[in-house]
């Protein structure tokens, strides 16, 4: 009786909005982030670099399969992965080398663009994995409670107590170097923040009208927690996404400065800053373009997750 | 007030609890990790004997010295036990103690990550409260590009950049090492190289050591006052809101004097909890800062061991870490209950 009262009491225009109006709340979102300078830049950055890395990784992968690796280069003003040449090392930046030449005489814009697909890859998968592992734990502590919460929560804060940088490199060393053992390894690392971040909003959310009601009609729990706990949970994990993608990409890129990850020749930006930097401030372009280009893609990210979180929390007003 | 006294005491004992249990699961993560990836005796004999050359002998004595045959129970039991015992084994490559080797180093990675920690904290706190206080103007502007691209760049960038600015090209700070080499250190007595250095009264010492020590401190406080920036942006925003400000305001009070009495105290809450979270990213910036200043701490010493397989160290460097900031988040913990007098006390 007490919970159909309150079920009852609850049951405002807001609760009821909130549940299921979510298309035209997403569209008024994209409507004010339209109209914010910062979040212009920032998809504009995150367009460029999704498109890019979709167009030049498919192109990559079809050449793999038709053993003609040549085909990931097509796009390209010049091969990535040429061998050593002593006549085009270490060319500063002019008309047929926009970025300058390495050492070994590979054009540096072609590396860069090689390299992208991977970084967007290494983003995507983590961040997707973490917020599938992230919410079915969050979501589960945060609504059954009890024993569950305290030991879901508690295996949390020993994975959040190890930086993630410095588990990644204990990992991928006992897997052993490589792409994959650092995308296994951040996979592992990357989903207690969005346990803890589910846990908070299915707690927010639990007691609310519609969550209520919907169980007292004998919806289904599997409904329940996925319709009406995740959906409604996902729109500042979705902010805090769009900062972490550019959070994936330093980590990234940092450890290919240590020398975990991508092995030469194939390039990466994190190792092309790291190899560059022996040569600086001599050939300043051989470390100054990769870094710029993880700089900007990562600004791109933040700008557009710092909007969105203005927008969703209703700071949009300046 | 008796009340209050034995709510906090309940409460100091629940997060003791908390940490402890977290510490066991720690160890019990790493473990499993391990287990994992090295699922048979032999391939972790092979790590602890940490060279590609051995024979069938040696594997056998190294699985009977360590135990790597028991039941993996026993094992966890007695890693656990190792492990609060501070017993990591042999160092693979220095063959000591690996406990010897981290004594030598942790202080070394501590005592700058705590002094650039707490530059973070100042530079993030003054650059947010004057943010919010100039909210939409120039000066908002301004420090949220520089926060923005601090925060974006890569540490090793920031660090690089710095090294040749002040210490190459301007030549007013060293660019490597921790003290000038020439010196001779003072006697280590607690470990830590600033407090030894002035037990013994070593001062030309303790200069060189404050003078090596500005470019990484810098840099790691640079990387990471963005995040502190941002949350003390919005955390004042909220508080300038407040009627208590306008009321500070009507009475009188200069702007400097209710930025820093009022809207400061009430603002400084979230960046503690805050703090203790970007400890982990302070240490994990020390491994790449220690690297290209050569300033031999942990972080050096584990960047070391990756280059050359070093398996015992590393595992026991993570574990370290995640130890130390298991002990940050619980001293922040404690520090949010007595800042915060409506934090609740569960």
């Amino acid at each position: 009786m007490d919970i159909i009262k309150k079920a009852l009491g609850f049951r405002g225009d807001v609760d009821a909005q909130a549940s299921t109006n979510r298309s035209s709340q997403n569209l008024s979102t994209f409507y004010y982030l339209r109209h914010k300078k910062e979040a212009i830049v920032g998809m504009t950055i995150i367009t460029v670099f999704v498109v890019w890395s979709v167009i030049e990784g498919s192109l990559q992968l079809i050449g793999d399969y038709l053993r003609k690796p040549s085909l990931g280069w097509v796009l390209l003003p010049h091969d990535p992965i040429a061998s050593p040449n002593i006549a085009t090392s270490l060319l500063p930046p002019s008309l047929s080398y926009p970025l300058g030449t390495n050492f070994e005489g590979q054009d540096i814009l072609s590396r860069l663009m090689y390299a992208a697909p991977k970084d967007a890859m290494a983003a995507f998968l983590v961040v997707v994995s973490a917020v599938i592992v992230g919410g079915l734990l969050g979501i589960a502590a945060g609504y059954y409670g009890g024993w569950i919460d305290e030991i879901l929560m508690r295996l949390t804060d020993a994975f959040l107590a190890i930086p993630g940088l410095i588990l990644a490199i204990a990992l991928s060393i006992l897997i052993g170097p490589g792409f994959n053992s650092v995308l296994i390894s951040l996979t592992i690392i990357w989903w207690p923040v969005y346990a803890r971040l589910f846990r908070g909003q299915t707690l927010t959310l639990k007691y609310r009208g519609f969550v209520e009601i919907s169980r007292l009609f004998g919806v289904s729990e599997f409904k329940v927690l996925f319709k009406h706990i995740f959906m409604n949970a996902v729109d500042p994990i979705i902010a805090y996404m769009a900062l972490d993608f550019g959070t994936v990409i330093l980590t990234y890129s940092t450890l290919a400065f240590l020398g975990i990850g991508v092995q030469p020749p194939y390039p990466e930006w994190g190792s092309m800053a790291s190899n560059g930097l022996s040569f600086f401030p001599r050939a300043w372009w051989y470390t100054f373009f990769p870094s710029l280009t993880i700089l900007l893609v990562v600004i791109g990210f933040i700008l557009f997750g710092d909007s969105f979180q203005d927008v969703i929390s209703g700071r949009v007003v300046d | 007030m008796k009340r209050m006294q034995s709510n906090f005491i309940f409460f100091l004992i629940r997060r003791i609890i908390n940490a402890l249990v977290t510490l066991v699961l720690l160890v019990l993560l790493v473990f499993v990790l391990i287990h994992v990836i090295l699922p048979t005796p032999q391939a972790m004999a092979k790590v602890y004997i940490g060279s590609q050359h051995y024979t069938t002998a040696e594997l056998n004595s190294v699985i009977e010295r360590y135990g790597l045959n028991e039941p993996l129970y026993v094992q966890f039991f007695k890693y656990v036990i190792d492990v609060f015992t501070g017993n990591f084994g042999l160092d693979s490559l220095y063959k000591v103690p690996e406990m010897q080797l981290l004594d030598k180093f942790i202080p070394i990675t501590l005592e700058f990550v705590l002094i650039a920690i707490a530059l973070q904290v100042v530079i993030g706190v003054f650059a947010g409260g004057f943010a919010a206080m100039y909210r939409g103007q120039v000066p908002d502007w301004i420090i949220k590009v520089l926060y923005l691209v601090a925060w974006a760049a890569p540490v090793f960038l920031l660090a690089t950049l710095m090294q040749f600015a002040f210490a190459y090209d301007l030549k007013v700070l060293p660019a490597l090492n921790m003290a000038n080499p020439v010196l001779v250190p003072p006697k280590p007595i607690t470990g830590y190289p600033l407090i030894d250095a002035a037990i013994e009264g070593d001062w030309t010492y303790f200069d060189s050591l404050l003078t090596h020590m500005v470019l990484p401190v810098l840099a790691i406080a640079i990387a990471g006052f963005g995040l502190t920036t941002r949350i003390m942006r919005s955390s004042a925003v909220e508080v300038f809101d407040k009627d208590y400000v306008k009321l500070a305001y009507m009475k009188g009070l200069s702007n400097g004097k209710v930025l820093f009495g009022t809207v400061f105290r009430n603002a400084l809450i979230p960046i503690v909890t805050l703090t203790a979270i970007q400890f982990g990213f302070a240490v994990s910036g020390a491994v790449v800062i220690e690297d290209v200043f050569l300033y031999k701490g942990m972080g050096f010493f584990l960047y070391q061991s990756v280059t050359s397989m070093d398996y015992v160290a590393i595992i026991a460097t993570t574990i370290i870490v995640g130890i130390s900031v298991i002990i940050a988040n619980f001293a922040a913990d404690l520090l949010y209950a007595v800042v915060d007098p409506r934090g609740k006390l569960e």
